[in-house]
């Protein structure tokens, strides 16, 4: 049971729930407590103790339908009357929503096929060692229980828990079929098929019932087991991939991992109080510092804290050189914008506008459209930064950052440095975040060396990881 | 708290709670009996209005415990939800004893010996006496355990709740002038949130998590049933199919629980038999609280009533 217990928290965490070792002993406590004997009860109490979150929730009771449903079974093999009792309540339990699994395909199979079977067992040696086995007669009773107790042990043996890759199905099946002892049918098969005895149709017949159960176990198998791992080496894998190159399949994917981050950046830097000398008297603390100077209250404290108000600009290019950047870019903002609520963002190509609102207002898909629609178009940085400093240079005080986010790919137009150095001299810091790598800085029409000198802070940003470093950096500094 | 005859079993808790008026989903009974049984504390979550807070106050009432409510604000912090010293007592004995201090003082010699004399009387001024709980100390004072409610902990700031860690897994308090306060009793322990932020990991690896969602069609009737049991049952139907309908809507805010009942008792005074159209448009305003939210549901109104007639006039 414990060990049960075990494989299903690996498997939570492979669907990126992070389970510790703190809540798995809650877990096995919480499972004491409630028993084995009412499955949804145990449903609710694992849920309490691991899913930590609504979403958490969620996947939690997804892994647990697939699998538990397989191993009710497991449970119920601790009952003393083992198998058959075990086989009793998984019915009583699954009279739901849940379809049992072992309840297999042969269903209309009455004992008629036995006796077939048993009249042809003299053509056939390797039919009567079947016979005499423990498979065939669980089949031709379709002993579900027994079966699939069967099937789970068959499949430890082989470790089918490993299976990663789809095309390793085959190879699991075909493994778990020779530990069932799939073998001697099939001898069998091949032996009554040289006598041409009638029974062979029916042999054949539960031999395809068994071949279907086990590829149905080994399908569940994998999507318990490797779905989870899948979509976390995918995760990585887009993190440290160039954001240009990510495909567009993948981007439903990716926007998930961008709000993520958001949301993570945002609960790690979220606004501090300080205390500040102003506001109403902490009497309490200026009495008990006072009581070192008998009673004299030499050092005031005061009550009121006061909040850091930062305020975050950020300007991203969406010209036809960054196009590919630009959706992740746009996306990023959208969820920072969402989570840091002092965040404005502006769009700039040829010339520059706000879209604040634009990402206040609408959704994803369209605020990224409609930015593009509106703002799109060849790169006039010297342009765009007028815009900029008509806009919003009145705002830019010490408590501003302003993050750009472009390659500086000017088009050999006017850089607007001196608006650059105004913003830089004004502000608390200024962070420009190019999409191109430090060697090409500077060749062809990019201006970022010049621009480099107006900025506190630049950093290249080709992929994910390097974005939520940088930001992470940023908020940081930002307190 | 584990030995409580009122939490023996999950039914018995799901009869409790119904028997005051909480009627409770499976999976709330289980967290309850869960808690009292693991001893931990209780993150309930959910949207405004679905009976978080209520379910502490029940579960006080049913184990006739005190209930100790701290409630949550930006700015909380130890002095007004931990302890505090009792600074004006302290500086006021100090200064009534000052003339004692000769006589307690006299016929020593020396400075060392004097200070020596003054070590003997320990630290009286930072003992119990001068001690003021505040609602987490109270919580872990009361012999036969309480009832603890830390609500809306999504409001306070982070570093509280870091101080709530100790209190959550050891129950225990760290005083540093007086050591180390254990529960008398582990008291039964509910945090609730609004979910306007993520509360930390810590806390959260340190609880059970229940979710409270909007109750099912069948639930909410049976809620209504025991609320307001004066409202007649085919009103109740309508009304629940109504404010289940109103909830898939585009709203700002979608009427819970709370919102429910406060409109079925509106009706019942009202004396209202069926909902109509006029009579939705008046009390609207009681299940919605924005203005939008109540001129986006005012122009859905044919709609929502012509999906609930055709039952209506079945029953009736």
């Amino acid at each position: 049971m414990q060990s049960s217990l075990l494989r299903f928290i690996e498997v939570l965490r492979s669907h990126s729930l992070p389970v510790s070792p703190a809540e798995t002993l809650d877990a096995a406590a919480a499972m004491d407590v409630v028993g084995y004997g009412d499955r949804s009860l145990l449903r609710e109490a694992l849920a309490l103790t691991l899913a930590k979150s609504e979403r958490e929730a969620h996947t939690f009771f997804y892994c647990f339908d697939r699998f538990f449903d397989q191993q009710t079974a497991d449970f119920s093999t601790k009952e003393p009357d083992g198998e058959e009792a075990g086989q009793d309540k998984t019915e009583e339990t699954s009279s739901g929503d849940r379809q049992a699994p072992q309840a297999g395909s042969g269903s209309g199979v009455g004992n008629g096929d036995a006796e077939e079977l048993a009249g042809a067992q003299a053509d056939s040696t390797a039919l009567t060692q079947l016979m005499e086995g423990e498979l065939l007669p669980a089949l031709l009773e379709n002993e579900g229980g027994t079966l699939s107790a069967r099937l789970r042990r068959a499949g430890r043996e082989v470790g089918v828990e490993n299976i990663r890759l789809f095309t390793q199905k085959g190879q699991y099946t075909r493994r778990i079929l020779d530990a069932l002892g799939e073998g001697l049918l099939r001898e069998a098969v091949v032996e009554l098929e040289q006598t041409g005895s009638e029974a062979l149709d029916t042999l054949r017949r539960y031999r395809d019932v068994l071949r279907e159960q086990v590829r149905d176990y080994v399908e569940q198998q994998y999507l318990i087991n490797a779905e989870g791992h899948n979509a976390a080496f995918m995760e990585e894998l887009l993190s440290k991939t160039r954001l240009a190159n990510i495909d567009r399949r993948h981007r439903d994917r990716v926007r998930e991992q961008v709000r993520r981050m958001a949301r993570r950046l945002a609960s790690r830097h979220s606004a501090r109080r300080r205390p500040v000398k102003r506001g109403q008297l902490h009497m309490a603390r200026t009495l008990r510092a006072g009581m070192a100077h008998d009673g004299i209250l030499f050092r005031t404290h005061w009550r009121a804290r006061k909040k850091d108000k930062a305020q975050l600009l950020a300007l991203c290019d969406v010209s036809g050189s960054v196009a590919a950047y630009a959706g992740f870019l746009l996306m990023f903002l959208y969820s920072l914008q969402d989570v840091l609520p002092r965040t404005r963002s502006f769009a700039f190509s040829s010339h520059l506008g706000e879209i604040s609102e634009l990402f206040r207002e609408e959704s994803l898909e369209r605020a990224i459209e409609l930015a593009n629609w509106r703002f799109g178009g060849a790169t006039d940085y010297g342009s765009s930064l007028r815009d900029f400093a008509t806009l919003a240079l009145d705002d830019i005080n010490r408590n501003t950052s302003v993050i750009i986010l472009g390659d500086a790919r000017n088009n050999r137009g006017n850089p607007e440095l001196e608006i650059m150095q105004s913003i830089y001299q004004r502000s608390k810091q200024v962070i420009w975040l190019n999409p191109e790598s430090r060697q090409a800085w500077g060749t062809g029409d990019s201006e970022m060396l010049r621009y480099q000198t107006a900025c506190h802070y630049v950093a290249p940003c080709g992929n994910l990881q390097q974005l939520e470093r940088v930001v992470d950096q940023l908020l940081k500094s930002l307190r | 708290m584990e030995n409580r005859l009122e939490l023996a079993s999950i039914e018995t808790i799901e009869k409790g709670f119904a028997g005051l008026g909480y009627i409770c989903s499976p999976r709330i009974a289980t967290a309850v009996f869960l808690a009292a049984r693991l001893r931990k504390p209780v993150l309930v979550e959910g949207p405004p209005g679905v009976g978080k807070t209520e379910l502490a106050k029940t579960a006080a009432t049913l184990l006739n415990l005190p209930l100790v409510r701290l409630q949550c604000y930006e700015g909380l912090d130890e002095a007004k939800a931990l302890y505090e010293w009792k600074y004006g007592k302290q500086l006021l004995y100090t200064q009534v004893l000052k003339e004692k201090l000769g006589d307690l003082l006299q016929g020593a010699e020396g400075l060392a010996e004097s200070v020596n004399r003054l070590h003997g009387f320990g630290d009286v001024f930072y003992s119990q006496e001068f001690l003021e709980p505040r609602p987490l100390l109270q919580a872990m004072e009361h012999r036969d355990g309480a009832v603890l409610l830390i609500d809306e902990i999504d409001k306070s700031d982070h570093e509280f709740e870091s101080l709530l860690l100790e209190i959550l897994s050891d129950y225990q308090v760290s005083i540093p002038e007086i050591g180390t306060v254990q529960a008398q009793s582990t008291p039964l322990v509910f945090l609730t949130s609004n979910n306007t932020r993520d509360v930390s990991d810590a806390l959260k690896r340190r609880c059970l998590h229940l979710h409270i969602p909007f109750p099912s069609v069948e639930l909410e009737e049976r809620i209504l049933e025991s609320r307001v049991p004066d409202l007649e049952s085919s009103l109740r139907h309508q009304l629940v199919a109504f404010v289940h309908a109103i909830r898939e809507l585009d709203l700002k805010k979608q009427p819970a629980i709370s919102e429910t009942i406060d409109w079925a008792r509106s009706l019942l005074l009202l004396h209202a038999t069926e909902l109509d159209d006029d009579l939705l448009r008046s009390t609207l305003n009681v299940l919605l609280k924005f203005e939008q939210d109540i001129e986006a549901a005012e122009s859905e109104l044919p709609t929502l009533l012509r999906e609930l007639t055709p039952p209506a006039t079945g029953t009736a």
